[in-house]
């Protein structure tokens, strides 16, 4: 039987450096292949190859048995090939049913029909989203569900899925995984990207794991369990390392001084009376379900967003009352927040390495040059690529060509260049491969251990249980539960965050 | 920001009161200790020659017997022992006085909260309110009268000096003679003051808390114990900022019923706070606000809250208005429960 697609030998270099070393890959009908790697593997390589969004140095796509080389993601997806990206690729400015119908325009179009047939359709793939809404309105979790509707509503024959439930709600997620067998089911062809090995285990018929551009393994799901998947996408057995959620009364922190007294606080409908306090020498866990109001509560503490001019409630640091305005009085009294979106929010992404290390330095006012010192910019991208383990080519490489986990480093390095007393990490391993989860794991321990108050927000709740000396739930924009470690179960935290 | 007070007369300034999270966690601690004793409106308990002792009413009882060991005739306020065992008792009427030896009464306190020794002949005194007894404690905070002084009395040579004046509502103190400073628990601005061992002006240690402090011992291995006799709510803050209601309820209502932190749930159907979010289906909620709350809050040696332990708006052990450390546990007086209890703080959390 031929495959549906094959990839053959197929190498791709980036500026003589090589992302892919002919690697060979099969897609049959009807079957959910999970891709698994680190960052910078070379799994959205390959996937962008087979969707026409690059194309490859040598090597050869065979589709339904036929040659293929597409220059452009129009001309794979006329064929049937569709691929829904990490990073979304919606026009922010038009509406959910615009997006869903771009490219599939009829000559005149009417656009109450539009939004109608939109709705039907988003319903009936059970995702709650408003097709009136633009899709610069919406969180990320919602941009991904409109790029999944749209792929799925383009009727392709392969699905490529980059990073898919990154941003799912479990509920969310449980819809997105009956989707894929519904799809499944109707013939169509998925190729399911993963950074959680269970998802790829529970979900996948089966699994192809890349490791520095090259093909490790791949077989039927039943040849592999987590720890053989890990092994083979890293070199070693990490899964102990990362996700140890027993851990003993001695292993959690005891608090230090309160640094962050929020009491009342309120914006809208999304955070509503919050109160809560932040602890030096500890890490604060936050789990909260998407649209549970916590990363706007902490965007508030940041300077981000302004709480409700009437009764907004008090924030103090320091037993002071604080009211910023602007981000960059937050971050001249400390308080660094790390955002969940990295490519919107975090860095310059056509900007080096060294420009965005730089680019902290000078936003936290700790330069007193109002000259760019080039020497200085250098020496400060060498000490914290080597403090973060950043690989790249070298300091002068652009962002936007790092891996995920890469360029998380540098939005992480670039915070913390800005000498912050509370860091508040949202989504820190969101898109990062397991290597990089346990480097950066590691560094947030680290700060913990050196003083510092620090935040970690996260969705996933073996990272929050592992991570936190404190665990905060959030739900309806208010904390309502405060667990320790010691008593935390996965059971536990979830029912704080949906009941 | 700058310009935020003038802002806030714009849009009114929130009504906030610092959230019970870390180390004040709640939990059931307090309604699941065990309990020692029964008994009416248990207040101050201190240990003499290892053995406990505790004032009730107007009688100072041994823990293990229902017979007074002494009676006065006013409810005692106070007490405190000095290392040759003499008891000094603070009473509601005013004044102390001294159990065993042959000490004059000392006169001109008409609000003793709580009292210190520093070894035999130094006495430290908490003198609550200048205005009115340390029974009428909530009329005090409903006129918001800052008139409390802490005192420093020479036995050996009757001098007395006053330390620090205008301290709202002095609850708690001890003594940190190493360190030529006295901690004291101002209740009404809810916070622990160093104030020197000479004289001076009050350095907050411990602000912002959660409820209103009482009495403050220490603990052997060197942080404290704090007791919060009652706890903040929105609600009460709010009738402390609107005069005109505050006085209208002073004079017209019955003080039981008050809109006023209160030692005990009376349950009440004319107590205050008894709509939407106290009880669902019959039952009451832990959260929901209350005038009365058990707290008692372990501080390491730089006033660092650790531990706590909790009866909350459900539970009936409020008002904890003393704990001591004893034989490896905590023994607290719940005068709002009628109980003396003993908390394990191996049980507590972290």
């Amino acid at each position: 039987m031929t495959s549906l697609i094959e990839m053959q030998k197929v190498t791709k270099h980036y500026r003589g450096v090589p992302a892919l070393r002919e690697v060979d890959f099969s897609l049959e009908k009807g079957e959910i292949h999970a891709l698994l790697g680190e960052n910078g593997a070379g799994k959205s390589t390959l996937t962008k190859i087979m969707a026409g969004v690059i194309e490859a140095t040598s090597g050869k796509m065979l589709y339904r048995g036929a040659e293929k080389n597409y220059s452009t993601p129009f001309q794979a997806l006329s064929d049937g090939i569709a691929m829904v990206f990490q990073e979304t690729s919606l026009v922010p400015s038009m509406t959910v049913a615009q997006n869903i119908y771009l490219g599939k325009e009829n000559f005149l179009n009417r656009l109450r029909g539009i939004y109608i047939s939109a709705q039907q359709f988003l319903q009936s793939l059970n995702f709650t989203v408003d097709p009136t809404a633009t899709v610069a309105s919406l969180g990320a979790a919602k941009r991904q569900m409109v790029e999944i509707a749209r792929a799925v509503h383009h009727k392709a024959e392969v699905i490529i899925f980059d990073e898919p439930t990154a941003t799912l709600t479990p509920e969310e997620k449980r819809h997105f995984f009956a989707l894929m067998k519904r799809l499944k089911k109707s013939g169509v062809s998925i190729i399911f990207i993963t950074h959680a090995l269970e998802e790829a285990l529970a979900q996948a018929d089966r699994i192809t794991i890349l490791r520095d551009g090259e093909l490790v393994a791949t077989g039927p799901v039943s040849k592999f369990d987590r720890d053989t998947v890990v092994r083979a996408m890293v070199g070693r057995a990490l899964s102990n390392e990362i996700y140890n959620t027993t851990r003993s009364a001695a292993q959690i922190r005891r608090l230090g001084k309160k640094i962050l007294s929020v009491q009342d606080i309120s914006m809208g409908n999304s955070v509503r009376n919050n109160s809560f306090s932040i602890f030096e020498k500890q890490i604060t866990g936050v789990f909260g379900l998407i649209g549970s109001g916590r990363t706007e509560t902490f965007k508030i503490v940041a300077g981000i967003y302004k709480r409700d001019f009437l009764r907004g409630g008090d924030i103090e640091l320091d037993g002071k009352l604080v009211r910023y305005l602007v981000p960059s009085e937050a971050v001249r009294d400390g308080i660094i927040y790390v955002t969940e979106d990295r490519k919107l929010e975090g860095f310059f992404e056509t900007m080096s390495i060294a420009e965005n290390f730089y680019s902290g330095l000078l936003a936290s006012g700790l330069e007193k040059s109002s000259v760019i010192n080039f020497q200085e910019m250098r020496e400060l991208s060498a000490e914290w690529s080597e403090r973060l383990n950043v690989k790249a080519i070298n300091d002068n490489a652009r962002v936007i060509e790092l891996s995920g986990g890469n360029q998380q480093k540098v939005v992480i390095g670039k915070a913390l260049i800005q000498r912050p007393r509370l860091v508040i990490f949202d989504e820190p391993t969101r898109g990062v491969d397991v290597g990089a989860i346990a480097e950066i794991h590691q560094f947030i321990n680290k700060l913990a251990d050196e003083g510092l108050a620090v935040v970690v927000i996260s969705s996933y709740l073996p990272e929050i249980m592992n991570l936190s000396d404190r665990i905060l739930v959030c739900r309806q924009g208010r904390i309502v539960e405060e667990i320790t470690p010691l008593e935390a179960t996965e059971e536990k935290i979830m029912y704080a965050a949906v009941h | 920001m700058i310009l935020d007070p003038l802002l806030d007369l714009l849009r009114g300034k929130a009504v906030t009161i610092p959230p019970m999270d870390g180390a004040l966690r709640p939990n059931t601690m307090l309604d699941d200790a065990d309990i020692l004793k029964s008994c009416e409106e248990p207040d101050n308990i201190m240990s003499v020659a290892e053995k406990l002792v505790h004032s009730s009413g107007r009688d100072i009882f041994a823990m293990n017997s229902g017979k007074p060991i002494a009676s006065f005739e006013s409810d005692i306020t106070a007490l405190a022992v000095n290392p040759s065992g003499i008891i000094a008792v603070g009473l509601n009427a005013g004044g102390i006085v001294f159990q065993k030896g042959k000490i004059p009464p000392l006169d001109g306190f008409n609000c003793p909260t709580t009292l210190a020794f520093d070894g035999a002949e130094d006495l430290y005194i908490c003198n609550g309110s200048d205005t009115h007894s340390a029974n009428e404690w909530a009329a005090d905070l409903m006129l918001k009268n800052s008139g409390g002084s802490l005192w420093h009395v020479s036995l050996a040579s009757g001098e007395r000096r006053c330390l620090a004046k205008n301290l709202s509502f002095p609850y708690g103190l001890v003594v940190d003679a190493s360190n030529g400073r006295v901690i004291v628990s101002e209740a009404w601005r809810h916070r622990l003051v160093s104030i020197p061992v000479q004289g001076g002006m009050p350095k907050p240690v411990l602000a912002k808390l959660a409820g209103y402090p009482a009495r403050i011992t220490r603990k052997t291995s060197g942080g404290f114990i704090l007791c919060l006799f009652a706890p903040r709510n929105r609600l009460i803050e709010f009738v402390l900022q609107e005069d005109d209601y505050r006085n209208a309820m002073l004079g017209e209502i019955d003080s039981r019923y008050w809109i006023a932190p209160s030692l005990s749930a009376s349950r009440s159907f004319l107590e205050p706070l008894q709509n939407g979010g106290v009880k669902t289906m019959g039952i009451h909620k832990p959260w929901s606000p209350s005038r009365s709350y058990g707290l008692i809050v372990e501080l390491d040696s730089n006033f660092l809250p650790v531990t706590s332990y909790h009866s909350r708006a459900n539970g009936t052990r409020h008002g904890i208005t003393s704990a001591i450390e004893h034989e490896g546990g905590i023994i607290a007086t719940s005068r709002g429960g009628n109980l003396i209890l003993r908390v394990t703080p191996e049980a507590g959390q972290a």
